[in-house]
């Protein structure tokens, strides 16, 4: 997969980069309008990662320039305005979702695999991970050809774990994942510390494997089975 | 009172004046000529009986009479009398000149008589003209005031009723009408130029909230991400404190500022756009997302609501209850109950809990926070109140007898 991050702040994008490079997605990266104004003239993406905001231009512009050249691509517009008129005024262009920062790395990686998924594998989309088995179009969870009964909430959860493996999540990116930013969830940390045990208990007694590490007091971890 | 009535009834009260003064003075004047004619004239009349009576003869004048008395010549003395007319079958007034003169050596006590000019139907006559006058002048008189100023102010009304309708958030700038009046012009100036200061420092204000709170964003989305960065490393326990308590700062503040830049743009009316939207719907939505968050603190939530349609802003109204549901959840005791009902003219959420000493108008106030908590951002409230007043509803609150109460009436 491979993804162009547009952004001007150069501790940001290297941050992106770093992170979903690590993911294993082929990143480039352009911190200026006419820089990334080039490469999507030069080359083909499958999604590109678009801050609005840039010092020579605006992003909107850009996205429509991209949208003419390759309809293909996907786009998940970052930006610092929580403003509804930017948010539609992309999607009319044709992004595919609209992320407002400060954001969390893991959310953003979620969002490109979400659209990569809607985008490539149109009907059936299963993700793997050792014996398990996420189809993510019937939203149904399998342990080895075995289904597991999951809750709307725990079955996020896991996606989230899944598509986010080896990286601390902290509860307040899972939190905002599940419900949201809109609310303070500070004292309702709580909720996820329950989902993840409800979540845990189902997978150790389908799986008979615990691949969930939590890290006191920072967070939630996703590893595989050593 | 209004300017225009003030001086058309000022012009009315001048006029009535007047034409009072004038009649009443014509009425005087007229009575003392008529009177001094007539006197003359009684005095001619005497004059020529006494001639006659010198002649020898004794005339026989109606309305006269003469005597022989033995007293001495008096001096004239005028008087009234009443004199039957059997024409009119009425007493009618006379004027009469009574003097004793000596002619031929003989005392002749001489009384003629002369009707006087009916007085009253005179007063009456002459008051009728003067109504009459009087009205007509008063009433052209007011018409043509009242138009003419109305023509002259009208620059003035309008320029008020711009004025009226101003406001330092809105996007352009105050415009008056010019006027030909220099008066009216200087005032113009004046106001102009003060309105464009005022709208221009609050734009300018409005403009820094805005881009302070943008440019905010970005370097708190470092920080959280060099944070989470870091928190990928192993690290002691005592490294990992350090760290989640950096974060949980960096995500206040990133909250609060998302909060202040939502009211920023409450203030800058920057939702206009309304929509069709049926508001029992977004309350039933709103719960359901928050439903766990109840369940979790073993609170009970009881929801009842009218089908009720109106015109609002979605996205506000979204905001609107999910910041009163989260007031609610964040300020309910464990085992409690909220309520949130939903009817025609209103919206009521209530949810038990201890009194909180602070009442409605400190409560709605930014920063403002019932417990000193380390979590809410106190901009919560402050919100509800700005998307109430954008939308023309009233928020109150009230407690009594353990249960908290917010009253939005549309």
């Amino acid at each position: 997969m491979k993804l162009l991050i547009v952004e001007d702040e150069p501790v940001l994008l290297e941050e992106v980069e770093h992170y979903l490079g690590q993911q294993g997605f082929l990143c480039e990266s352009a911190p200026t309008y006419l820089l990334a104004e080039d490469k999507v003239s030069l080359y083909a993406y499958d999604v590109v990662v678009l801050d609005i905001t840039l010092p020579d231009g605006n992003g909107l512009q850009l996205l429509r320039q991209l949208k003419n050249l390759h309809p293909e691509t996907g786009v998940v517009i970052i930006s610092a305005k929580n403003s509804l008129d930017d948010k539609l005024s992309g999607f009319g262009l044709g992004a595919d979702d609209y992320l407002t920062k400060p954001f969390h790395m893991e959310e953003l990686n979620a969002r490109i695999n979400a659209l990569i998924r809607r985008r490539d594998f149109k009907g059936s989309a299963v993700l793997t991970f050792e014996e398990l088995e996420v189809d993510t179009e019937a939203h149904e969870v399998s342990v080895a050809g075995e289904k597991l009964q999951l809750t709307k909430k725990e079955y996020e959860l896991l996606l989230y774990f899944i598509i986010n493996k080896n990286r601390l999540l902290s509860q307040r990116s899972i939190a905002e994942h599940l419900w949201g930013d809109d609310y303070d969830m500070a004292d309702n940390y709580n909720f996820v510390y329950m989902h993840i045990k409800n979540l845990r208990r189902k997978l150790v007694s389908t799986a008979g494997t615990d691949y969930i590490t939590t890290v006191y007091g920072m967070g939630y971890k996703w590893t595989a089975a050593s | 009172m209004k300017l225009l009535h003030k001086t058309t009834l000022l012009y009315l009260l001048a006029t009535t004046l007047i034409l009072v003064a004038a009649g009443v003075t014509l009425m005087l004047v007229l009575r003392g000529l008529v009177d001094d004619e007539i006197d003359e004239e009684l005095r001619l009349q005497y004059d020529l009986i006494v001639e006659q009576i010198r002649g020898g003869e004794l005339p026989n004048v109606p309305l006269t009479t003469i005597a022989q008395v033995s007293q001495g010549p008096t001096a004239e003395l005028f008087g009234d009398s009443l004199v039957y007319d059997r024409v009119q079958h009425l007493h009618e007034e006379y004027k009469y000149l009574r003097k004793t003169s000596t002619i031929n050596g003989q005392n002749y006590q001489i009384m003629v008589m002369d009707a006087h000019v009916g007085w009253q139907e005179f007063f009456r006559t002459i008051f009728l003209v003067f109504l009459v006058m009087a009205a007509s002048l008063v009433l052209a008189g007011a018409i043509i005031n009242y138009l003419a100023a109305r023509s002259i102010w009208r620059p003035f009304f309008q320029n008020l009723n711009i004025l009226k309708q101003f406001s330092v958030s809105a996007p352009q700038p105050m415009q008056l009408q010019k006027s030909s009046i220099r008066e009216f012009e200087e005032l113009r100036e004046v106001l102009e130029e003060m309105t464009h200061k005022s709208w221009q420092e609050f734009s300018s204000l409005r403009e820094f909230t805005e881009n302070a709170s943008h440019e905010t964003q970005t370097p708190l989305a470092i920080i959280r991400s060099k944070l989470d960065r870091l928190s990928q490393y192993p690290v002691s326990e005592e490294m990992a404190e350090h760290i989640v308590h950096a974060k949980s700062g960096v995500d206040r503040l990133s909250r609060m500022n998302k909060s202040l830049l939502l009211l920023a743009k409450l203030d800058n009316n920057a939702f206009t756009d309304k929509q069709e939207l049926n508001l029992c719907e977004k309350l039933q939505e709103q719960a359901g997302q928050m439903e766990e968050l109840f369940t979790l603190r073993n609170i009970t939530l009881e929801l009842s609501c009218e089908r009720v349609r109106m015109r609002a802003n979605t996205y506000l109204c979204e905001v609107l209850i999910s910041n009163l549901l989260a007031n609610a959840v964040h300020y309910t005791p464990e085992g409690g109950t909220v309520s949130g009902a939903l009817t025609k003219d209103k919206l009521v959420f209530r949810n038990t809990g201890q009194p909180i000493g602070l009442d409605s108008a400190q409560l709605f106030k930014r920063f403002r926070k019932g417990q000193q908590s380390n979590h809410s951002t106190g901009l919560g409230l402050a919100i509800v109140q700005q998307i109430c007043q954008v939308h023309g509803w009233r928020v109150n609150y009230g407690y009594q007898t353990g249960w908290h109460t917010f009253t939005i009436s549309f």
